[in-house]
């Protein structure tokens, strides 16, 4: 036992966890992380497997990672336990036990003689400490008074404060790994969700999306309503950077998207042997609808994508969820006859009309020379927006900040708030004072050297 | 004037400062090192103008993008500059600080460099972006100055040049880690947690600043606790900062991740 705490409380041990988890997380920026097995075995070829299952593609989260956290934990707590007693020692203790010639070996220290009782030179020089803000302890024993002034006497305990608020927010990091819950919600305007692992829902009332002059997005918007055993408890708009909290569960704008399956689109369609020909027909992907003309009986869209790219197989994908090339796959009927299939393109109204050799279009019954007797334009598209927000529990992350707060209140104390001491022994003979004092500071030697030396200038010339 | 003819002005000036810099150090005329300093503060009045047109005409905080958060770290360096040129009785550091200082405008000038305030995507509309930017940049500023200074410990010849060197590289981690650690760590925490709901996803910008930290970490053990000064320190110094300027630089061209702002 004995053993493994001289192990653990080693700061040469601190040192070498620094450099492991440093190395292991330089590892860990240049292997892509969280990829799938398929793009580690193009990218790393026989040496995949072997990556996989060191688990260098989910470093973080791998047990030897972790491990060298926790390790790096237990060295933290022995070191700073270790090491608290001495310092508190140090900044508390009561009774100083010391003597002329050990205050005069301090490396600020000043000797002087006083003509007068010891009582009364005692008094001057606490009045002199305390006029600078130390706090005083001492004893008077017969001839000899000791003081033991001390100021900032927190800054003992910077780095042990640092040290607690690193731990705490480790313990922070394990607690929303192990307990920290999200979801996603996908949700269209007026559409009521549970939230997964709590007992209320939340409504999405509206939402917008707001963009610049330039057409860059602005912003979103998401007013959401949340429900609690059936009503309304509360409603607020939730932005990127403006999330909202019920019951601890966080809502967050984390992106958004148009329902493209249920698409509603506006198509013209012509004739281009009858230039006077235009109707216009308002129709959902999937819905088949009648057109009152001879040549055009029903007209029907298949399928829309929005932005429109030919994937691997020949396949029609959308490359994106942004209507980048809205296209939709279109067909026109006379009867019983297909007159017209194919895809067309709001941005390119003349491509996929039929007559492009080799192009999209898929003729039935004629030759592609021959002139095609229907086209079809894809005048307006418009799909339903929806919010995505994801909703998260993290208990983790009130740790989190009061780990943090710990850490800054530890660097402006380990740095910024050096203690001090002084130590002034008092021995009477003969009706005088002979006064040896000595101090002491952490940091900032040349400023308390000029304190030092005002304090004891005044004691000399009292005013 | 506009905010790129006061830019210009500084750049100007920041070169007038670094001529006249080298030339006192070679010509040994230390007082030339005053004048230098005089036109580096001429030339960061300039910048510091240049900046606050530019937030008021963009109606946001003047690093958004590379060209505009360069030039806060080469002010923020200038800062630094300013505050322990004085005092460190180091006459290098002037000169080889405004090396630095003429490089990263030089960069954030070149045609490399997008100079036009585009509006804010929704991520980054949060006063968080001033909090968390100009504390980390300021940071890695004295980072900056430690780097020089022990630089220059390395390439020292006399005892007391060393203990000078090493005492102003201590106080430059000092200013410069509390100040990384607050605004790159902590306010990058509780930003990412406001806008993305986690305040930590190992994004490589972040292990970066993670690194960057363990870095520092060290030096103020092995130096504080066992007791390593001079050599290993300094060593361990300029490491700190190529980990910083990696962080802040490398990142976002060598590596990709969702931190892509600048």
């Amino acid at each position: 036992m004995k053993s493994v705490w001289k192990f653990f409380s080693s700061v040469k041990l601190a040192i070498v966890l620094i450099i492991l988890l440093t190395l292991a997380s330089i590892l860990g920026t240049l292997i892509p992380q969280g990829r799938s097995p398929a793009e580690y075995a193009a990218r790393y070829g026989s040496l995949a497997s072997l990556m996989q299952a060191l688990r260098l593609t989910r470093l973080y989260q791998s047990p030897w990672y972790l491990a060298l956290l926790l390790l790096f934990a237990a060295n933290t707590i022995v070191c700073t336990i270790s090491r608290f007693g001495p310092k508190w020692r140090r900044a508390f203790r009561t009774v100083p036990e010391t003597d002329a010639k050990a205050v005069s070996s301090m490396r600020v220290n000043a000797r002087l003689r006083m003509s007068a009782p010891l009582a009364s030179a005692r008094d001057r020089v606490a009045g002199a400490l305390e006029a600078r803000h130390y706090r005083l302890d001492g004893s008077v024993r017969g001839e000899k008074a000791v003081l033991l002034a001390r100021k900032r006497r927190l800054g003992w305990f910077g780095s042990d404060i640092v040290h607690l608020g690193l731990l705490v927010i480790l313990a922070g990091g394990f607690t929303s790994g192990l307990s920290g819950r999200r979801a996603e919600l996908a949700l269209s305007e007026g559409q009521t969700a549970d939230v997964p692992q709590a007992a209320f829902q939340v409504r999405l009332d509206k939402f917008e999306t707001e963009y610049y002059p330039s057409g860059a997005v602005k912003d979103w918007k998401s007013t959401v309503t949340v429900l609690d055993g059936g009503s309304a408890v509360l409603t607020r708009v939730v932005e990127v950077n403006e999330p909202l909290t019920y019951r601890g569960v966080s809502f967050y704008q984390q992106s958004y998207g148009w329902d493209w399956s249920a698409a509603r689109l506006s198509l013209e369609i012509r004739k281009p042997g009858d230039a006077a020909f235009s109707r216009t027909v308002s129709l959902k992907v999937g819905d088949r609808v009648a057109v009152d003309d001879p040549d055009v009986t029903d007209v029907a869209v298949r399928s829309f994508v929005p932005d429109f790219v030919i994937g691997e197989g020949n396949r029609v994908q959308s490359r994106s969820d942004q209507p980048n090339n809205p296209a939709a796959l279109v067909e026109a009927w006379k009867g019983e006859e297909r007159v017209f299939s194919s895809w067309i393109f709001a941005k390119f109204p003349d491509f996929g009309q039929g007559h492009e050799p080799g192009g999209m279009a898929e003729m039935r019954g004629k030759t592609k020379t021959e002139a095609p007797k229907v086209a079809v334009v894809l005048k307006d598209y418009s799909a339903a927006p929806y919010s995505v927000l994801e909703a998260a529990k993290d208990p983790g992350a009130n740790l989190i900040w009061l780990g943090c707060l710990l850490v800054s209140a530890g660097f402006f104390l380990a740095f910024y708030w050096p203690p001090r001491e002084i130590r002034v022994v008092l021995e009477e003979a003969q009706g005088r004072v002979d006064l040896a004092a000595g101090g002491h500071a952490a940091k900032g030697r040349e400023a308390f050297q000029t304190e030092f030396d005002a304090i004891f200038e005044s004691v000399r010339r009292p005013e | 004037m506009t905010e790129s003819s006061l830019f210009t002005v500084a750049f100007v000036l920041y070169v007038a400062a670094l001529v006249v810099y080298f030339a006192g150090l070679f010509a040994r005329k230390d007082r030339w090192a005053g004048a230098g300093l005089i036109l580096a503060v001429i030339g960061f009045f300039s910048q510091t103008a240049a900046l606050l047109l530019r937030t008021f005409s963009s109606g946001h905080a003047p690093f958004t993008n590379m060209y505009e958060s360069l030039s806060f770290l080469s002010w923020a360096i200038v800062l630094a500059l300013i505050v322990f040129g004085r005092t460190s009785h180091v006459p290098r550091l002037g000169p080889y600080l405004m090396l630095i200082v003429v490089g990263l405008v030089a960069l954030a000038s070149s045609p490399l460099m997008p100079k036009d305030a585009t509006p804010l995507v929704p991520a980054l509309q949060s006063y968080w972006l001033w909090l968390h930017v100009s504390v980390t940049l300021l940071g890695e500023a004295f980072f900056a100055v430690a780097f020089v200074a022990s630089l220059l410990y390395l390439a020292a010849d006399t005892e007391e040049k060393k203990s000078r060197l090493d005492a102003l590289a201590y106080r430059a981690v000092a200013v410069g880690f509390p100040l990384f650690t607050l605004g790159g760590l902590i306010f990058g925490m509780v930003w990412a947690y406001r806008a993305w709901g986690r305040y930590w996803a190992w994004d490589p910008k972040e292990v970066w600043s993670l690194i960057t930290w363990f870095v520092f970490a060290l030096y103020l053990h092995t130096r504080i606790v066992m007791g390593w000064k001079g050599k290993r320190s300094a060593w361990i110094a300029v490491a700190g900062f190529l980990a910083a300027l990696f962080t802040y630089f490398g990142v976002n061209y060598l590596l990709a991740g969702l931190h892509s702002y600048a």
